[in-house]
């Protein structure tokens, strides 16, 4: 596959803090690609960078092959932190404007303002917009010039529920017509809703890249619990369990590799006891994500 | 580049601020520079208390030629209220970070700050077109005789009055990216005259062989005081080209600050 992004040893210092510290990754066409990180990890200045309004200190990224111009910047949609525009312009004048700037036509307008559903808002000044307003008028304004890549940084970031699954579905909606995406996010949750791929940075170092489809493969956890007083007797005795742990009145079970739940299914049933409780647990994201952080 | 100037007008045209203050600065123009006659009046009605007689008819205030250099160098004294204009235009960029979100969109930094300095050109360009038509309505109404000999004679003050506009705009546009916010910049616009007069009559007693190299000196002096020849003074009529060479080198170097400035800056 094509990649779209290649990033070679990008570093940012400002002054003595080191923001970002010799990252290298690749994101190839059609990845939903997620950037995770705690706050003040490096990941909007990374994008920064790659939107050529942080001038790195070393090392270098490429889009589709090319050197970054200003012209390429054009193919990008891309909201970095917040939402930007001028509050005093009203968001179908805002959006002329960025039309004008990426030299596309401006008949694209009413077709995204559909797509975010604010038509009804459109010649409303900005600043009276609500902040999901505001979030999605900047999806809007990204994808205004049909863009083969999508930046979005915690696009869902200060919205209310509603405004989170109204984003989400968004986001989906975007990603099933083919467009890579980078995602830059806290919701762990999100990302591995909506992410093929993923990178952990840390104090502005790659600490982990790889797709998420991996994240529930290994190890399986059973959370049991049954009415008999031994349970944590006979759990110990069955062969696949690697360790056990007590937690709210149930036994959480992680299992060893090549066993799974119905094997202790069938264990317990034929030592004459019947589960009240049996759940198997995937590893989530959020837990490898926590793993990561600790063990790097 | 008619594209980036585009650009910056959609940005500039749907802010009142932009309207109020560029509204107020053609309109004390036009009034101003249309009044003079008015003023001579007052002048007369006061020489007169004191028994005096004053014959405005003989001060040739609005005649041809004087009518050029009179309302070039009034007209001078207004290009601060478009400097502020300039300012809140740049410090906005900055204040609502859409420097940054342009520059996302794939706008270049240089091609952000050409937007910006075609817009100084444009109002500069308004301004002189303005003045020469007020120049030449009142010209025509008040001298004696419409003889073109006199009506061209001066007009080289005109590019002039230009480029001390643009020079003006120029600095105002630089110290808006160095300062990025709109009160320190305009406070700054205003008292630097003052600190440059401060600083020059130091220099004065030592090397007085650098005052016109001073930046808003070379600007404000370069259409010279046009009054004190109705007091029956000698004074300068002409452009000195030393001078426009002094105004052109500084409106290189400040534009050529910003872009250094917007270059390196991360945004």
């Amino acid at each position: 596959m094509e990649a779209v992004l290649s990033i070679k040893n990008l570093t940012k210092h400002f002054g003595r803090i080191k923001a970002v510290n010799n990252v290298s990754l690749e994101v190839k066409a059609g990845q939903v690609f997620g950037m995770l990180g705690p706050n003040g990890s490096g990941k909007t200045t990374t994008l920064g960078m790659l939107m050529g309004v942080v001038n790195p200190t070393a090392g270098e990224f490429t889009w589709f092959g090319e050197q970054p111009t200003h012209e390429i910047r054009k193919k990008i949609g891309a909201v970095l932190e917040h939402p930007i525009f001028y509050p005093y312009l009203s968001g179908q004048k805002n959006l002329e404007l960025n039309a004008m700037i990426k030299q596309c036509p401006e008949a694209n307008i009413p077709k995204v303002l559909e797509l975010v559903e604010l038509s009804e808002r459109k010649d409303d000044k900005y600043r009276t917009y609500s902040l999901g307003m505001k979030q999605r008028l900047a999806i809007a304004s990204a994808l205004l010039n049909d863009p083969t890549v999508l930046i979005l940084d915690e696009p869902t970031n200060g919205l209310d529920p509603m405004g989170i699954a109204e984003i989400r579905e968004l986001i989906k909606k975007i990603a099933a017509n083919g467009k890579t995406i980078i995602l830059a996010s806290h919701l762990l949750d999100e990302v591995q809703k909506v992410c093929t791929h993923f990178a952990v940075l840390k104090r502005g170092t790659l600490v982990h890249i790889g797709p998420v489809g991996d994240v529930g493969k290994g190890e399986e956890t059973v959370e049991v619990s049954a009415e008999v007083e031994n349970l944590n007797e006979l759990l110990l005795a069955f062969a696949g369990t690697s360790s056990i742990d007590r937690e709210n009145g149930s036994y959480h079970v992680v299992m060893r590799e090549g066993f799974h739940s119905k094997d202790l299914n069938k264990f317990l049933f034929e030592k004459g006891v019947v589960a009240s409780h049996l759940l198997t647990k995937k590893k989530t994201l959020e837990k490898q994500f926590i793993e990561i952080l600790a063990s790097s | 580049m008619l594209h980036l100037l585009k650009i910056d007008l959609k940005k500039m045209t749907s802010y009142r601020t932009f309207w109020v203050i560029g509204g107020l600065y053609f309109i004390t123009l036009g009034l101003g520079a249309a009044s003079g006659m008015e003023f001579l009046k007052w002048l007369a009605r006061t020489f007169e208390d004191f028994g005096t007689n004053l014959n405005i008819n003989r001060i040739p205030l609005y005649h041809f030629p004087d009518v050029w250099m009179n309302l070039i160098w009034c007209a001078g004294l207004l290009k601060i209220v478009l400097a502020v204009l300039i300012v809140i235009s740049i410090t906005n960029e900055y204040t609502y970070r859409t420097l940054r979100q342009n520059v996302i969109d794939g706008l270049s930094r240089a091609e952000f700050l050409l937007s910006k300095i075609l817009t100084n050109v444009m109002l500069s360009a308004i301004s002189v077109v303005m003045i020469f038509v007020i120049g030449l309505l009142t010209g025509m109404i008040y001298s004696p005789s419409l003889d073109w000999d006199k009506m061209i004679t001066d007009t080289e003050f005109f590019p002039a009055y230009f480029l001390e506009l643009f020079c003006f705009l120029s600095f105002a546009l630089m110290l808006g990216i160095l300062i990025q916010r709109a009160g320190l910049t305009i406070i700054i616009l205003l008292l630097f005259p003052a600190i440059e007069s401060i600083i020059a009559a130091k220099v004065d007693n030592y090397v007085p062989s650098l005052i016109p190299y001073f930046p808003m000196r070379s600007i404000w002096y370069l259409i010279p005081w046009p009054f004190p020849r109705y007091a029956f003074q000698e004074i300068q009529d002409y452009i000195k080209w030393g001078s426009v060479a002094i105004v052109v080198a500084w409106t290189v170097i400040f534009n050529y600050v910003s872009y250094l400035k917007l270059k390196r800056a991360d945004i």
